[in-house]
C-alpha cells in the first residue's frame, strides 16, 4: 500500500480524504493557494505544499505545480477529489508519466466520458437506454443552429441544449419554443466556450418531470465491477444538486428498477473500460423508464449517502483498487440498509436571491448525536474565500427509514448555526417540511416550483420568542447588568464583549 | 433611562426570566417560565444586528434615548438610489448606459463572486445618472456601482 498520498483539492473533500488516509496509516499531503493557508484541510493534513495565488488556474488547476509538490513531498499517489482536475484526462496521464499513481479511473475512460456526445454513444452501444439527441456537437454557426433547429422540430419541443464538454450545469439551456432556439443556442455555446474552452453544444429531447437518479459503480483493475445502489438527486437549483438521498423513494414502488438501472450502469462503465469509483447518471420517470445522461468519472460530492446505506468507505476502496487490489465483495454481498439524506450547506442567502455570502465565520455550532455525519471545511474564525465554490459543508444523516431520516435531518439542522455569513440552512427547513418532499414526489423541476411559494422561508410569528430574543439583546448591550447575573468566572467574557463593541465601532 | 429594543422593527419588552448566562461570547442561555432557550447574537453594528432563537432569525436595533438618532433613512426615501456591490467580486457586465430610463427591477450590473453571477437590479423606476464601474473591474463590498435618479413623476 502507498506510504504517502497528495490530495489535489481543497475544503471538505480534501479533509475527507485525509481522514481515511489517517485511518489506513498513510501520510497525507494537502495543497493550498494564498487564499487557503489557514484552511481546515491544511491544518488537518500531515504535510502541506504551497501551490500559488488564489485563482484556481494558478493553484488547484495548475498541473505542473501540483506535480512539483508531489515530487517535493515524495508521494506515491495523488487523489484528485471532485471538481478541479478530477475529470481531466491530461492530469491523470501526467500523474502516471511522472511516476505517481492516479487514484481514479484510467485516463482513456476519463477522456471517453468527458465528451458528452461520445459518452452517449458508448452507453448506447453498451446497451444502456439514452435520451434521443443529436449524434454530434454543434458549433455556434448558421449550420449548427440549423441542425439544432431541425432536430428539435423532429422530436418536438421542449428540448435541452447541453455543452459537449459539459458539467456543473454550465452551457445548459431549456428551450420551449422554436422562436427561442437560436438565442438560447448562442448563449449556451458562449457559456460553454468560457467554461470549458469548447463551444460545441448538442440537443436532447427534454424528458419532462423526470427524476435525476444516479448509480454508484465500483470496479477493480481485474475486470470485476459492482454497483452500490442509487442516489436520488432530483432536488436541484440551476442544475446544481441541493439534497441527495439513498435509496430513491421511487424504488419502494418499483423493486426491480434498482437492479435494471444498476446493470445498465455497469454496462455503460464496462464499455468505457472503466475501473475505480464512478457514477452513471440517469433520468427516470415514475413508470420505471430510464435514460443514460452522463458518467462522472470521479468520486462525487454526494458519495457519503452511499457510504451510509452500504457501510462502505469509498475512499478506502478507491485507494485499495488503485494499489491493485481486487474488489473485496461481489454484487450479491452488497446490502443496502436504512435511508440516508445529504444537505449541501452553501454560503448563500436564500432570502436574497441566493446571493453568495463570503466572509468571516464568527460563530459555529455543529450538529452531532445519533446518525449524524458532518463533512465540513470550516471553523469559527475562518474567512470563507470568494475565489472558490460556495459549498461549506455537507450534513448527512442516516436512519432506519426515510421518514426517520427526514426527522433526524430537521433535528440536526436545528443544532447547526453558522454565524457571520448567510447560509442556505433555512431553505432546507422549508424543503423538509414540504408535503411533496416528504411523500417522495420528486422531479428535477421540484425545487424551482417550491421556490415560487410566497413566504416559503418564513415561520409562523412567535411573539414569545421575540421577547426571549429581546432579553438576550438587553444583556448584550448592557454589560454591567449581564455581568451581575453571571457566574463569578466570566470576567473574560465581559472583556470580550467590550472588545467586540470597540471593534464594531471601528468597522462601522 | 433604559434603551428601547426593537425586534424586526417592533418595540419588544424583554421576557422576564429566571436566569440568563452568557455561555459563549454572544451566546445566551435563558431560562424563562420553565423553558430553556439558546439565543445567539451577531452584531453588525454597535447598536444593531441579528438575533437567532429556535431557528428564527430576527433583526434587532437598540435605540438609546441618551443618543440623538436620525429618524429618517435616505435609502427608503424618494431620492437617488445607489446600486452597491453586495460582496467583493468582479463586474461581469453592465446592462445599461448613462441616461437610460429604467423600470423598477431592471437589471443594472452583473457581479460575479464564488463562481456565481448575480444581477443587481434597480430598486425603483428612474434614469441611470452614473455608472462607476467597468466590465472586469474588481470591486469591494459596498462599492457604488451605479446611481439611479428617480423618475420625474415619482
Amino acid at each position: 500500500m502507498f506510504e504517502k498520498v497528495l490530495i489535489a483539492n481543497r475544503g471538505e473533500i480534501a479533509l475527507r480524504v485525509v481522514r481515511t488516509l489517517r485511518e489506513m496509516g498513510i501520510r497525507s499531503v494537502a495543497v493550498y493557494s494564498d487564499a487557503d493557508r489557514a484552511a481546515l484541510h491544511v491544518r488537518k493534513a500531515d504535510e502541506a505544499a504551497y501551490l500559488g495565488p488564489a485563482p484556481s488556474r494558478e493553484s488547484y488547476l495548475n498541473i505542473p505545480r501540483i506535480l512539483d509538490a508531489a515530487r517535493l513531498h515524495k508521494v506515491d499517489a495523488i487523489h484528485p477529489g471532485y471538481g478541479f482536475l478530477s475529470e481531466n484526462a491530461e492530469f491523470a496521464r501526467a500523474c502516471a508519466d511522472a511516476g505517481f499513481v492516479f487514484i481514479g479511473p484510467p485516463a482513456s475512460a476519463i477522456a471517453a466520458m468527458g465528451s458528452k456526445t461520445a459518452a452517449r454513444r458508448i452507453a448506447r452501444d453498451g446497451g444502456a437506454p439514452v435520451v434521443p439527441g443529436t449524434e454530434e456537437g454543434l458549433g455556434a454557426s448558421p449550420e449548427g443552429r440549423d441542425a439544432a433547429s431541425e432536430f428539435a422540430q423532429s422530436v418536438g419541443f421542449p428540448v435541452m441544449l447541453k455543452a459537449v464538454a459539459g458539467g456543473g450545469g454550465k452551457g445548459m439551456r431549456r428551450v420551449d419554443r422554436p422562436a427561442d432556439l437560436a438565442a438560447h443556442f448562442d448563449a449556451a455555446s458562449s457559456e460553454a466556450l468560457r467554461a470549458f474552452g469548447d463551444g460545441r453544444v448538442y440537443v436532447e429531447k427534454l424528458v419532462e418531470n423526470a427524476r435525476h437518479i444516479e448509480i454508484q459503480i465500483l470496479g477493480d483493475r481485474h475486470g470485476n465491477m459492482v454497483h452500490l445502489g442509487e442516489r436520488e438527486c432530483s432536488v436541484q437549483r440551476r442544475h446544481q444538486k441541493v439534497i441527495e438521498e439513498s435509496p430513491s423513494p421511487l424504488m419502494a414502488s418499483m423493486p426491480a428498477l434498482r437492479q435494471r438501472m444498476g446493470e445498465a450502469a455497469v454496462l455503460a462503465a464496462r464499455a468505457a473500460g472503466y475501473y475505480n469509483a464512478g457514477t452513471v447518471e440517469f433520468l427516470a420517470d415514475n413508470d420505471g423508464n430510464f435514460y443514460f445522461l452522463e458518467m462522472n468519472t470521479r468520486l462525487q460530492v454526494e458519495h457519503p449517502v452511499t457510504e451510509l446505506v452500504t457501510g462502505l468507505d469509498l475512499v478506502r476502496l478507491q485507494l485499495e483498487i488503485a494499489d491493485g487490489a481486487r474488489l473485496p465483495f461481489t454484487q450479491d454481498q452488497i446490502a443496502l440498509r436504512g435511508a440516508a439524506i445529504e444537505c449541501r450547506i452553501y454560503a448563500e442567502d436564500p432570502a436574497n436571491n441566493f446571493m453568495p455570502s463570503p466572509g468571516r465565520i464568527t460563530q459555529l455550532a455543529e450538529p452531532s448525536g445519533p446518525g449524524v455525519r458532518l463533512d465540513s471545511g470550516i471553523y469559527s474564525g475562518w474567512n470563507v474565500p470568494l475565489d472558490y465554490d460556495p459549498m461549506l459543508a455537507k450534513l448527512i444523516v442516516w436512519a432506519g427509514t426515510r421518514e426517520h431520516a427526514i426527522e433526524r435531518m430537521q433535528r440536526a439542522l436545528g443544532e447547526y448555526h453558522i454565524g457571520g455569513i448567510r447560509t442556505n440552512i433555512p431553505l432546507f427547513d422549508a424543503i423538509l417540511r414540504d408535503p411533496a418532499f416528504r411523500a417522495g414526489d420528486l422531479y428535477t423541476g421540484y425545487l424551482d416550483e417550491l421556490l415560487k411559494q410566497p413566504g416559503l422561508l418564513g415561520l409562523p410569528p412567535a411573539p414569545e420568542l421575540a421577547a426571549v430574543a429581546a432579553a438576550a439583546v438587553a444583556a448584550y448591550v448592557k454589560p454591567a447588568a449581564a455581568h451581575a447575573e453571571q457566574p463569578a468566572s466570566s470576567p473574560l467574557l465581559t472583556g470580550g464583549r467590550w472588545l467586540r463593541g470597540g471593534r464594531g465601532d471601528l468597522l462601522r | 433611562m433604559k434603551p428601547v429594543i426593537r425586534i424586526d422593527g417592533e418595540t419588544v419588552s424583554p421576557v422576564s426570566h429566571n436566569t440568563l448566562v452568557e455561555v459563549e461570547p454572544g451566546v445566551y442561555s435563558i431560562l424563562a417560565g420553565g423553558a430553556s432557550h439558546e439565543v445567539r447574537i451577531e452584531a453588525t453594528r454597535v447598536d444593531a444586528g441579528q438575533v437567532t432563537v429556535a431557528k428564527r432569525r430576527f433583526d434587532y436595533q437598540v435605540d438609546d434615548p441618551r443618543q440623538w438618532k436620525r429618524s429618517g433613512d435616505a435609502a427608503g426615501g424618494q431620492g437617488r438610489a445607489a446600486i452597491l456591490a453586495p460582496m467583493p467580486g468582479k463586474v461581469v457586465r453592465i446592462l445599461v448606459a448613462v441616461g437610460d430610463e429604467v423600470e423598477a427591477g431592471r437589471g443594472i450590473v452583473v457581479v460575479e463572486a464564488m463562481k456565481m453571477q448575480n444581477e443587481l437590479k434597480s430598486p425603483r423606476a428612474g434614469r441611470v445618472a452614473a455608472i462607476h464601474a467597468g466590465e472586469n473591474d474588481s470591486v469591494v463590498a459596498g462599492a457604488v456601482l451605479a446611481i439611479i435618479d428617480p423618475a420625474p413623476d415619482g
